[in-house]
């Protein structure tokens, strides 16, 4: 076959900037509510909250034990046929909350393991001092275990941006549904889908960036 | 960059509430895939293609505003049945299958279900000789069933694919791939893919647009129907035909 087409590839990075923004936008939607919903979570199952732990970790254990692509089929074309004010919900919508759902169940893990691996002396100390179990979550516990849990959460939010890309089996045209479009009417496979990888990647790359920015301001009280 | 978070949340929560509140009924809302060339693809972040047109045409007739729906194609069905679609425009095959669940227009398309290779492959000269060979689909076509219908359907490698059975069978991965006759053609005439028709059409494909069945819905479908028939009498729909294809795929 011949070789790469560059004036295509050029052309198509214009058009696939116009739906870079609906890609960022369910993928920080999406981490904004996964880290409220797993936070809220962790907290449970640290505290192990009767009732609701147990709630939780169905929870969990269901939206981590099934894949993605299933659980965006079962909520956009499956629960409808059950419940028909669901089609209320567009495709936008029920992909963010597809990768609310989802990745909160892996990061309510990753917050867990973070508040589980503050120093216990902390806790006892802010005890002693007469704390009340909230005040001692916001001001001790949870101050220290942003700091360990951050790389981790950071490491989802990236696995969310590439995650949009099934969007496109839910009607939105997005990053790689826009591709997948012009690489039919093109037949320049190869053209269109490396230039959307390198915009993937150059994505990423920039957070990445902005990550090493944030740890290095976290660690602050901690350099010697 | 805190701020900018929130901005691009803000306006997605925006989208996603004009998105919600859209659902206007004198709307026809078409789904499509937009990845199926000549019938719909995209060119220039510009939908196009033969369904396209037909359907312009038929809301035109009706009277009526069109909507395109794009997903991938196995996400097309879920939004008909959800009702998030009204139909889907994307060279739909009547089945008995189908007709079980749906109810269909007239036809208006007529077609043949064609094997396609890589071009110099002269070991495949039709359906006959897919014996033992691995031949690539697409997913939720109905081509899948045609092969499995064949007398020696359990000697045939069938692979279901999700797009890119062209670009798969070029690349020499598949030994042949079974697509309609019409838009086969048109890839080897217009893409820059080394392919080559293999054979005659093996069988009659008819295709249509497919309607829930419930009474709202079978009143849509017949208006569609009598859209369709003022557009073939009048010439529009072999207009149409013509323009993409160079001859008049709309009549058996």
């Amino acid at each position: 076959m011949s070789v790469l087409d560059f004036d295509y590839m050029v052309g198509l990075v214009p058009i696939l900037l116009r739906y870079l923004p609906l890609t960022l936008a369910m993928a920080a939607a999406g981490m904004a509510l996964a880290l409220v919903l797993a936070c809220g979570l962790a907290v449970i199952r640290v505290l192990g909250i009767p009732g609701l732990n147990g709630v939780t970790l169905l929870f969990i254990s269901f939206f981590r034990g099934t894949p993605l692509l299933v659980q965006l089929f079962l909520f956009y074309y499956g629960l409808p046929q059950v419940l028909a004010f669901l089609t209320q919900i567009n495709g936008i919508t029920a992909t963010i909350m597809g990768l609310t759902l989802h990745f909160a169940a892996y990061m309510a893990e990753s917050i867990r393991a973070a508040i589980v691996g503050v120093d216990r002396s902390q806790t006892e100390a802010a005890l002693s001092i007469g704390m009340t179990n909230g005040q001692l979550m916001r001001r001790i516990v949870l101050p220290q275990a942003t700091r360990v849990a951050v790389p981790t959460l950071m490491n989802y939010f990236i696995d969310m941006i590439k995650a949009t890309s099934l969007a496109f089996t839910l009607g939105v045209t997005e990053l790689m549904g826009a591709t997948q479009k012009e690489a039919a009417g093109s037949f320049l496979y190869f053209e269109a889908f490396i230039t959307v990888a390198v915009f993937y990647w150059v994505i990423v790359e920039l957070l990445a960036w902005c990550q090493r920015r944030l740890e290095t301001r976290l660690n602050e009280a901690y350099r010697r | 960059m805190l701020r900018s978070l929130a901005l691009t949340m803000l306006s997605a929560g925006a989208i996603a509430i004009a998105g919600g509140a859209q659902a206007q009924d004198d709307t026809l809302k078409v789904g499509m895939s937009g990845g199926y060339f000549p019938f719909t693809f995209v060119e220039q972040d510009t939908l196009k293609g033969f369904e396209v047109d037909v359907m312009e045409a038929v809301a035109e007739e009706m009277d009526a505003e069109v909507e395109f729906v794009t997903a991938n194609f196995s996400g097309l069905f879920g939004m008909l049945e959800s009702g998030r679609i009204d139909t889907i425009a994307n060279q739909i095959t009547i089945t008995e299958e189908r007709q079980a669940k749906y109810v269909f227009t007239r036809p208006y398309v007529y077609d043949g279900a064609q094997v396609v290779v890589k071009e110099g492959n002269e070991a495949i000269q039709g359906v006959e000789d897919l014996r033992g060979k691995t031949v690539a689909v697409n997913l939720g076509s109905n081509y899948e069933q045609l092969l499995r219908e064949l007398p020696y359907a359990d000697e045939i490698d069938i692979r279901t694919y999700e797009s890119n059975i062209e670009q798969d069978t070029a690349l020499g991965r598949v030994d042949a791939f079974v697509m309609d006759r019409v838009s086969a053609s048109q890839v080897i005439q217009e893409k820059p893919l080394p392919l080559a028709l293999a054979g005659q059409p093996f069988s009659k494909i008819r295709n249509a647009l497919p309607f829930r069945d419930t009474e709202a819905d079978r009143a849509l479908r017949d208006e569609v129907d009598a859209a369709l028939t003022a557009l073939r009498e009048d010439g529009t729909l072999a207009e149409i035909s013509e323009r993409w294809f160079g001859n008049d795929i709309t009549r058996p």
